[in-house]
């Protein structure tokens, strides 16, 4: 991942250029309807950076032949200028008849990059040489031989929990010689399922048990385990009040008790706090649960799920945990 | 990661090293190391991985890069100079070319060098060169592209381009444009003038007669066989007597050197001759030569742009020829030479340094009071040359202080110089005013191009005496020793060849084929404005104004586009075999040997289970390729490719069990 490196390439010109297509595109076409056949309309060819280089090296080539009245420098020049105009054409077809079959995403944990994959086929009896997806932030490259499909995938930072909508990106190619590239924009209707960002270090896992949160502990013999911060969800008699009040900050004593009964996530049983950080807590214990196979279920307001364990259980409480309305 | 990789940066340097191939040759020795330790150096660390170059060693090899230049050349004001600048700054930049960028502005300059070649040389190999450099900048081009799309990965892919479908694509590539560039070329609007000044020192060297004879300086012409310029006769062209084309000519004379006078460089022809039912018609093109003589026949009734015409009838052009050029003339044999001679000019004519050659002069002497007659002294003298053992030779042998003395009494062996400058030296003593003609004699004529090659090899020297009312008459010395000489060139009249490869049949292959570097010039060097004029004069169309000839280009464009563009659309890339792709077929030809048909909708895993189906006994390897198969293509942690080479390589299914 190195994105830095083709942002930089951008000057402001041409990125103010690049917003324009876009809106362009947004107006006429909207959003993408996947499969997508690059067509004509489709696509676009502006000369790259190198190729207003090279233009301008024609220009001086043929400026000077014309002066010095030198026929041979000239038709070199103009060899050259035909070579890149042939190479518009070259690198318009090597992008037109791609399909874009579907756009896809594993649901990710906040914070971490979306991985967006583009599913291209080529429909064609020829090869697609170094066919580019770039987005904003990414960019991907790959070869489609004849009759064949290949992914390329684009990686988008993700904030917060929720859907995350893919950001508008280019297939484009600047075959053969990158004196031309050749691009469509495609504004995509594919998201990314985000799941809140787990908590980095959440409190024991809550135990079985009816009523108040974490009740279960009571008649066990606690195995102390160790301090750390007080967050909130932590019962009130887990705090260490002598240290706490020693450091002027509430710690929290860290009990574990493995066990092998089911507990219960529950988020009317996680007292107050913010929203975000309980739903990261809960991400964590839904980890956790599943780690230590632990059979865990999950009520949270408009959604509850039964004690389970396993993938799908354990992701389809990762969406619930996403998707909530705070 | 931004890095072209190791093969792209030798490409690179193979492109610039064949564009600056025909600089190279032209360079000073230090300049050429300057240019080539750089190049060494990348080589060099290309293959054993040395590092870069840190920033104060790079900065001084360019200052000592700039200085060898400055050392070399003196200034950097000359064409030469300044294109090896650009040479030794692009094989410098060599050393710090570590990315994509640095690479394609290398190739890119390497391209321009390539056109500022042709500003020194335009022959009919050297579209060879350009369309050669052009074709390896193609290929150094598409591969930087192909490094570029992939630089934001750690690995290059592994799929690999055939050197020989990389180069075939850039010839295509290359062929496909020459419609095109046809095209612009015959309909560009030319420039009538230059936007800026051209500068005057362009060729390596001086080519051909110089300002001043002084014996020998004709006889280094003799070897050089490059031609010094052709004429087209629009009538019968003049037998081989007529061909004396005129050049410098030469009034005084110190003993040892002939010279122009003042009044012949700088006084015009008071008298010019009208064409007349005789004239000869004929266009002349002139290979640069950085001298300002044009040549042409006695006398030019026309004179071409920019050039005046002397009064000893010197055709002197303002600018010297630095390019080929092209111009018409009309010459009038018949013409009478300033029948009536001035003072000045005949004691010019008569001048000599007194106290050199004095047994000549009591020669001279002795038969002027025997012969008073001009015409008849004349006709004495070249008798005499004729009848004693006079030799027409290259090995003259040096000449002393008294050269005429020497050569007319004890060697009497040379060349034309020789002959024409003692006769003349004689004329003089006998008070009969005489001059000196250079120029080149004769000339073959290719039936093929219907035009006379004139070659350097056909220098010549001849004289010309004053005769009250007929003016200045040509008397060739030369041709009462070896009348071959004037009537069959210059080679037949000697009796040895000038160097081991000199063999008649070879020159005559030689002149044969030289048409093809005439009709070169002629259509491609020379194509300008007027040829333009002259494409379109059947269509009547004589005065095309530039913006008609763009619009005209345009069309023609937009119709060979049309004919060409099908054409492009099916012209395949460079073959990127993939390597795994290529394993997987000989995988899946090895089945279809032992029985088992694969379907093309099958994907890797689905083929395996039928294939073990189909053979069971195999089923074991079967289903371990199809699983290194498909995460050396799905997974993002592909196993090295080599696995599933070695794997396919070691499959081999057992038909027995089919």
């Amino acid at each position: 991942m190195n994105s830095s490196a083709i942002a930089s390439e951008k000057t402001g010109l041409s990125q103010r250029f690049d917003s324009w297509i876009l809106d362009r595109v947004r107006q006429r076409r909207g959003i993408a309807e996947l499969p997508l056949k690059f067509e004509y309309r489709h696509i676009y060819v502006m000369p790259t950076r190198f190729g207003f280089w090279f233009g301008l090296l024609l220009a001086l080539m043929t400026l000077g032949g014309l002066n010095f009245n030198n026929n041979m420098t000239l038709m070199l020049g103009f060899l050259l200028a035909a070579i890149a105009q042939l190479t518009t054409l070259l690198a318009y077809r090597n992008l037109v008849g791609i399909r874009v079959d579907a756009i896809r995403a594993r649901p990710v944990f906040a914070e971490e990059f979306a991985c967006f994959k583009v599913q291209l086929k080529n429909p064609e009896e020829r090869n697609r040489f170094a066919i580019q997806a770039e987005s904003s932030e990414a960019v991907d490259c790959a070869d489609i031989s004849a009759q064949n499909s290949q992914q390329l995938s684009l990686k988008q930072v993700t904030l917060q929990r929720g859907w995350l909508k893919m950001d508008p990106f280019r297939i484009e190619n600047r075959y053969p010689l990158g004196l031309f590239r050749a691009w469509s924009v495609i504004i995509p209707a594919a998201q990314c399922l985000v799941y809140p960002k787990p908590a980095l270090s959440p409190p024991p896992l809550p135990k079985t048990g009816r009523g108040e949160f974490g009740a279960a502990h009571r008649g066990e013999g606690d195995h102390f385990h160790g301090l750390r911060e007080f967050q909130p969800g932590d019962p009130l008699r887990r705090i260490a009040w002598r240290t706490s009040a020693r450091h002027q900050k509430l710690y929290s004593r860290v009990m574990e008790s493995p066990s092998e009964e089911a507990c219960e996530l529950n988020w009317y049983l996680m007292g107050g706090g913010e929203t975000e950080e309980k739903l990261s807590i809960l991400t964590a214990w839904v980890l956790r649960a599943e780690r230590m196979q632990i059979p865990y279920s999950l009520e949270m307001p408009g959604a509850a799920l039964p004690a389970d364990l396993g993938e799908e259980h354990r992701d389809a409480c990762l969406e619930i945990l996403a998707l909530h309305k705070s | 990661m931004n890095d072209p990789g190791r093969k792209t940066i030798l490409w690179v340097i193979a492109t610039f090293a064949l564009a600056m191939f025909p600089q190279f040759v032209s360079m000073p020795a230090p300049v050429l190391l300057a240019t080539l330790l750089p190049l060494a150096w990348r080589i060099g660390s290309e293959f054993n991985n040395w590092k870069p170059l840190p920033a104060l060693l790079r900065h001084s090899a360019t200052a000592i890069g700039l200085a060898t230049l400055f050392m070399s050349y003196g200034d950097l004001s000359g064409r030469r100079a300044a294109v090896s600048l650009l040479t030794v700054m692009l094989a410098l930049k060599m050393i710090e070319c570590y990315r994509i960028r640095d690479a394609r502005l290398v190739v890119s300059f390497s391209l321009f060098l390539c056109a500022t070649q042709f500003l020194f040389a335009q022959g009919v190999l050297m579209p060879f060169y350009g369309g050669a450099t052009v074709i390896l900048a193609l290929v150094t081009l598409t591969q930087l592209q192909r490094s570029e799309a992939w630089a934001h990965e750690d690995e290059p892919p592994v799929v690999k381009a055939s050197l020989w479908s990389e180069l075939s694509f850039s010839f295509r590539l290359l062929a496909l444009a020459v419609p095109v560039g046809l095209a612009f070329f015959i309909l560009f609007p030319r420039l009538a003038s230059p936007l800026w000044g051209i500068p005057e020192t362009t060729l390596d060297s001086k080519s051909g007669l110089s300002d001043s004879m002084s014996p020998g300086s004709i006889q280094s012409l003799f070897m050089d066989d490059s031609p010094a310029f052709r004429a087209e006769f629009t009538g019968p062209v003049p037998s081989a007597e007529h061909l004396y084309w005129r050049g410098p000519v030469f009034w005084r004379f110190d003993g040892d050197t002939w010279k122009g006078g003042y009044y012949g460089r700088n006084i015009e022809a008071s008298a010019r001759p009208e064409p007349s039912e005789g004239s000869w018609d004929y266009t002349v093109q002139l290979e640069p030569n950085e001298r300002n003589w044009l040549f042409a026949l006695d006398y030019p009734a026309s004179v071409p742009p920019d050039t005046r015409l002397t009064m000893d009838f010197q055709l002197l052009r303002r600018q010297p020829v630095i390019q080929l050029m092209q111009y018409g003339v009309i010459s009038n044999p018949e013409f009478v030479d300033t029948p009536q001679l001035r003072d000045a000019l005949r004691l010019q004519a008569l001048d000599l340094p007194e106290d050199r050659n004095p047994r000549t002069r009591q020669l001279v002497e002795e038969w002027r009071q025997e012969t008073p007659g001009d015409p008849e002294f004349v006709s004495r003298v070249l008798r005499y040359f004729n009848q004693e053992r006079f030799h027409y030779s290259l090995e003259a042998p040096l000449l002393g202080t008294h050269s005429v003395d020497d050569f007319l009494f004890d060697t009497r062996t040379g060349f034309c110089e020789h002959y024409a400058s003692t006769f003349a030296v004689m004329m003089r003593m006998a008070g009969i005013p005489t001059r000196i003609v250079t120029g080149y004699q004769g000339g073959w004529y290719s039936e093929l191009g219907n035009y006379v090659l004139v070659r350097q090899s056909d220098a010549h020297a001849w004289t010309e005496v004053w005769f009250p009312e007929r003016g200045w008459t040509r008397v060739d010395p030369t041709a009462a020793v070896s009348p071959l000489r004037v009537q069959q060139g210059s080679m037949s009249a000697l009796s040895m060849p000038r160097h081991f490869l000199d063999y008649s049949w070879l020159r005559g292959l030689r002149n044969s084929a030289d048409v093809v570097r005439q009709r070169w010039n002629d259509w491609v060097i020379e194509y300008g404005a007027h040829r333009q004029a002259e494409l379109f004069a059947p269509l009547g169309l004589d005065h095309m104004s530039p913006a008609m000839l763009v619009a005209v280009l345009f069309f023609v464009i937009a119709v060979v586009s049309a004919f060409l563009f099908p054409i492009v659309l099916r012209i395949k890339g460079p073959s990127h075999k993939d390597p795994i792709q290529q394993a997987w077929q000989k995988f899946l030809k090895r089945l279809e040997r032992a029985g088992f048909e694969s379907l093309p909708s099958d994907g890797a895993i689905e083929l395996a289970e039928a294939a073990s189906l189909r053979l069971p006994a195999d089923s074991a390897s079967i289903n371990q390729i199809a699983q290194i198969y498909t995460r050396s293509r799905y997974s993002p942690d592909p196993p090295p490719f080599n696995d599933l080479k070695q794997a396919v390589h070691e499959f081999r299914p057992n038909k027995n069990f089919a």
